[in-house]
């Protein structure tokens, strides 16, 4: 219960610039050398659940970086004012209460985003990301870093999930994005979709085979966890 | 008696949390790297879902569903308060990990240590709101919602130390540097998911 | 550290401002919503008589122009005194077979066809699942469907939403040769069954669970209506 009195804002000395080398870390290291499934294995559940296809992993990527992004700003504004012992509550009260508004509101002016979207409420809420990322980093920094890794901890997810169901979609049903791209010659020729792509083991087999390649490339990644 | 008893082998190994809905994944493959650590997390879920499950089914009976307020007024008979389901369920489980918490950076500074985030990330572990979404969702009874919270939990428990026991055994195996670790386990979690796709042939 | 008191009082004013704000914007959206709720209940009867219109106001026209809305009961005979916008399906199926109320809405096609919806409720994997089915008047052929669920997994159980689906069913035939009541069942397309390929569409691969909700969903909610059926039938 450290987290939230270890870092007292140093003394600004000079004022910090907007896209330091500091704030480019938090921004961009999540994209690999810190991505939030491969390396802080965070948010696997929903990574298994949405990638089935593109569209979806794609809208799921795009809200979880709003979420992340604005929870992570809204907590490091107050992050002083919270009472360590009820932080947890007060974290998941924010994130639920920023998805349930917007929720509403979409429901109320564009009702047919807010049935697409509906699904990911709940998958958002309990998404391990953004708590994950309030506990770690929102809990102990100024706005600014904040709202800056939570976006690029949105984008470090998306692309994991965009390539998961890219593979998915393809093997798996035959198109992209709702479009047929193998051919009907194969099927003629005794092509068949692989059933076990539809199914959740086949997610956890390519991010399985992610790391790997990942690691591979990287090598300071290497048995980190 | 015997309905119950099937209820909780089926939530057990059947409709197992983690192999037949993937649910609660990221603590499960973060923290069974020992069987040690991942048999005290699978007792704080287990506790946590003990806790909040029938607890959310009170609050849902008491105070949420239409009609739930009359034992107040008859006057609120017409409230519906299910909106907020959502909220007060993940509030009621916030609170019960903070609790957990406290309690295990107490009496087990080491265990404490060990789990990292991933005890606060307790709460935000699916399978623990999803066990309460699931007795809202079927309609449970009271005593249904206990043993199916009861066997939810043992099946996420049961679940994180066989991975944790492979994983310990497979310190000594000859894997690619690259796929050591996070990589290995995630494949070797979706072929226990595939095993564990063959108990849903049974029938209770 | 903070103080017990400091805590005490965060919690109650993050509580009330959370309370504020949700009860603010709920009941000031909730007209709105309403209204999008109850259109989109119009657009899904439609739907499952292949009305493929999106604009607002063509959808209102049409539903007030040719469906008519009425309530019958499981033995046969029309209910009056009931509006169907007052009847919740789900509540109506928690009760015996002989107490609830039907909703049925007839669609009056081209040249005098009538097709008769029925509303459909049931559960999927994770939440509840809905949808219309369309009957042709000789009460046995499916004319359409339309299905929708609240959060089942996108690309698996979330395929019932999807047209490729919903089209399996036109055609399809609910009763068999003898009149027995057969529905239309959702099925593995491996799987051997005792009846015809007139009476199976595909199950989703990956979405079992929802698809055998879908599947008994379809039983559960048909059967009450074939009394009234049989009556007009005999007309």
């Amino acid at each position: 219960m450290s987290v939230e009195t270890t870092v007292e804002a140093p003394k600004a000395t000079k004022k910090e610039a907007l896209f330091s080398k500091k704030n480019r870390r938090a921004l961009f290291d999540p994209l690999d050398d810190n991505n939030p499934i491969t390396v802080q294995v965070l948010g696997i559940c929903s990574a298994l659940a949405v990638t089935v296809q593109v569209k979806p992993a794609m809208i799921m990527a795009v809200g979880l970086t709003f979420v992340a992004a604005f929870s992570s700003l809204i907590i490091a504004l107050i992050r002083d004012s919270i009472p360590g012992r009820i932080r947890m509550i007060v974290q998941l009260i924010i994130v639920a209460l920023l998805v349930t508004l917007v929720d509403q509101v979409l429901k109320a002016y564009m009702f047919d985003v807010s049935k697409k979207l509906s699904v990911f409420v709940g998958l958002i809420i309990t998404n391990c990301i953004v708590m994950g990322r309030l506990e770690a980093f929102a809990m102990a920094q100024k706005p600014w870093p904040a709202f800056l890794d939570g976006i690029g901890n949105g984008l470090g997810y998306g692309i994991i999930l965009v390539v998961v169901a890219v593979f998915r979609e393809v093997f798996g049903a035959g198109t992209l994005l709702g479009f047929k791209v193998i051919p009907q010659w194969f099927y003629d020729h005794g092509y068949v979709n692989n059933g076990l792509m539809v199914l959740p083991p086949a997610a956890l087999f390519l991010i399985g085979i992610y790391i790997w390649w990942q690691r591979s490339r990287n090598t300071k990644l290497v048995n980190v966890s | 008696m015997e309905h119950y008893l099937n209820m909780f082998i089926k939530a057990i190994f059947v409709e197992n949390v983690v192999f037949a809905f993937f649910l609660g994944m990221c603590s499960f493959l973060a923290v069974s790297k020992k069987v040690k650590t991942a048999f005290g997390l699978g007792l704080a879920v287990i506790f946590v879902m003990v806790l909040t499950t029938p607890l959310n089914y009170l609050i849902l009976e008491y105070m949420l569903k239409p009609g739930a307020l009359s034992w107040i007024s008859p006057s609120l008979a017409d409230v519906d308060l299910t909106f907020l389901a959502f909220i007060l369920f993940i509030s009621t489980i916030a609170g019960a990990v903070q609790l957990v918490e406290m309690v295990v950076e107490k009496f087990t500074p080491a265990l404490y240590n060990a789990l990292g985030i991933f005890l606060p990330l307790i709460t935000v572990n699916c399978s623990i709101l999803g066990a309460s979404l699931f007795m809202q969702e079927r309609e449970y009874s009271f005593a249904e919602t206990a043993v199916f919270s009861v066997g939810s939990g043992i099946g996420f428990f049961l679940a994180i130390v066989l991975l944790a026991a492979i994983r310990e055994r497979l310190r000594y195996s000859k894997i690619p540097e690259p796929l050591q670790g996070l990589g290995i386990a995630m494949i070797i979690t979706g072929l226990m998911g595939m095993a564990f796709l063959s108990f849903s042939g049974i029938q209770l | 550290m903070h103080s017990n008191r400091y805590t005490f009082l965060f919690a109650a004013a993050i509580s009330v401002i959370t309370a504020i704000l949700l009860a603010f914007t709920s009941e000031s959206l909730k007209p709105l919503q309403e209204a999008n709720v109850a259109l989109d209940k119009k657009t899904s009867i439609l739907r499952s008589v292949r009305f493929e219109g999106t604009d607002r106001t063509v959808i209102e026209n049409t539903y007030a122009s040719q469906v008519q809305e009425m309530v019958v009961n499981s033995k046969g005979e029309e209910v009056s005194g009931v509006k169907t916008e007052d009847i919740v399906v789900k509540n109506e199926l928690a009760k015996p077979v002989g107490d609830r109320n039907l909703p049925l809405y007839v669609y009056s096609g081209e040249a005098d066809k009538k097709y008769y919806v029925i509303p459909l409720y049931g559960t999927g994997l994770w939440g509840p699942i809905w949808g219309y089915i369309a009957i042709e008047n000789d009460f046995n052929t499916v004319y359409g469907s339309f299905f929708d669920h609240k959060s089942e997994t996108p690309g698996l159980g979330a395929e019932i939403a999807e047209k490729p689906f919903q089209q399996q069913f036109q055609g399809k035939k609910i009763m068999d040769d003898d009149n027995q009541f057969i529905s239309v069942n959702v099925v593995k397309a491996a799987a051997k069954v005792s009846f015809g390929d007139e009476h199976r569409v595909d199950a989703i691969s990956g979405g079992t669970i929802t698809s055998t909700g879908t599947d008994k969903m379809l039983k559960v909610c048909m059967e009450p209506y074939l009394a009234y059926f049989n009556k007009l039938k005999t007309k």
